[in-house]
């Protein structure tokens, strides 16, 4: 077997190269009930994380994985950076429920990454559109069995506006979000 | 739980020497869980996405760019040796000058008009791919005293699933920076070697560009076969 290529820093400077005017704006071939998902990353001194580069990849409204694109974007896949108070905001459809290979069932999540400045690997986790009673039988909510670390995965509706979901991401210290390794 | 290979190569979060890493690096340790539906799949980049002259990041401007001028080869392949097809690779890069045109980086070097430093490609059949630049300069920054980057290239990589995605930076060998270069360093002894592209002459073009090699490797998740 080959040794993979390491991972390194994706740096302060991407910006320029690596966003996209509409990565904000995740497409589907079909219709979906619109979302927004958004929230802040944090360090662990709390303080906002203004260069990270967070890209986000989902289902579909009805729990299909998406393949092919509109021509000028790949569907399902999102990018964006996070701005000066470390806030980042995706609009996306509600993704579905999906099944695995063993029929275990996926509860409604999107599939995040996070690189940055300071990350010599990228952050990986799913972030949950559902509340905690409602993902428990999800194979990544089992594979966590402290509660108060499950919740730092599930997306917050907005009691204003249920079609805003509030997800902040602390990187490191308390709060820390759950990451994953495949 | 037996150790993956990756675990030889990968730098890890902290490195106290690359400082930003301090407050950014997770503490908890990660989640092992089963690649999902999702990470076997990856989102799809059409022919069309990627125009022929984007491959070409010294055609940019109005004349050519400062510098010298080079030609990078090479293939992506997974751990099997696979090569991976039709994969979107994105590279950026600063200036013959060390320079890129962001706001932020406070560098006092020139800005070249001619050169964005962003390219991008899609690997072919054979998982080839080739890019045409000025080799970067080297550029300063603040993480210690007299802290210097050496010359390197960025690279993100889709590969075939979205548990393959990769972003990662090529080096140039015999750069004697890169002993000093705690990002270069925070990668394990095993695995630096892979992050330096080797000279080849006969890739280049003659009188116009010297030409270079970088192979990249992509992994999958354990145990699941990946689709290529
Ligand atoms: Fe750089």
């Amino acid at each position: 077997m080959a040794k993979p290529t390491p991972s390194q820093t994706v740096g302060p400077f991407f910006a320029r190269e690596l966003l996209w005017g509409d990565g904000d704006k995740v497409l589907f071939p079909g219709q979906g009930d619109r979302i927004t998902l958004t929230g802040r990353v944090f360090d662990g001194a709390g303080a906002p994380i203004f260069d990270a580069l967070f890209e986000t990849w989902q289902a579909d409204a009805a729990g299909k994985i998406p393949s092919g694109g509109d021509g000028a974007r790949p569907y399902g896949y999102g990018r964006v950076s996070t701005d000066t108070d470390g806030r980042y905001a995706i609009e996306t459809v509600m993704p579905g429920s999906f099944r695995g290979p063993g029929s275990e069932t996926y509860a409604p999540q999107i599939s995040v990454t996070i690189f940055a400045r300071g990350l010599l690997k990228a952050v990986q986790t799913r972030v949950f559109l559902a509340p905690l009673e409602a993902i428990k039988d999800d194979p990544l909510a089992r594979a966590i069995s402290d509660p108060d670390r499950l919740r730092t995965l599930i997306a917050a509706r907005d009691p204003g506006d249920p079609k805003i979901y509030r997800w902040d991401v602390r990187l490191r210290g308390a709060g820390e979000a759950v990451f994953i390794e495949l | 739980m037996a150790e993956t290979p990756a675990a030889d190569v990968h730098p890890p979060y902290l490195y106290p020497d690359y400082k930003s890493t301090r407050l950014r690096a997770p503490a908890q340790p990660l989640v092992r869980v089963a690649p999902s539906p999702l990470d076997t799949a990856g989102p799809t980049f059409p022919k069309h996405f990627v125009k022929d002259s984007e491959a070409d990041l010294t055609t940019w401007g109005k004349s050519a760019p400062l510098g010298e001028k080079m030609v990078l080869v090479g293939r992506v392949l997974d751990e099997d040796g696979r090569p991976v097809r039709r994969s979107l690779v994105e590279v950026w890069q600063a200036n013959a000058s060390g320079k890129y045109p962001h706001p932020v980086d406070d560098h006092e070097a020139p800005l070249d008009p001619n050169f964005l430093g962003k390219g991008q490609v899609l690997t072919d059949d054979k998982g080839r791919y080739r890019i045409v630049t000025v080799k970067p300069g080297a550029y300063p920054w603040q993480n210690h005293a007299f802290g210097w980057r050496p010359a390197h290239i960025h690279f993100s990589l889709f590969g075939n699933a979205y548990a393959q995605r990769l972003i990662t930076q090529m080096f140039f060998p015999g750069d004697p920076l890169l002993a000093i270069d705690p990002i270069f360093q925070s990668v394990p002894e095993a695995g630096r070697r892979l992050l330096i592209a080797d000279l080849d002459l006969e890739h280049g073009v003659e009188g116009v560009a010297l030409g270079y090699r970088f192979d990249m490797v992509l992994r999958g998740p354990r145990a699941t076969p990946m689709g290529v």
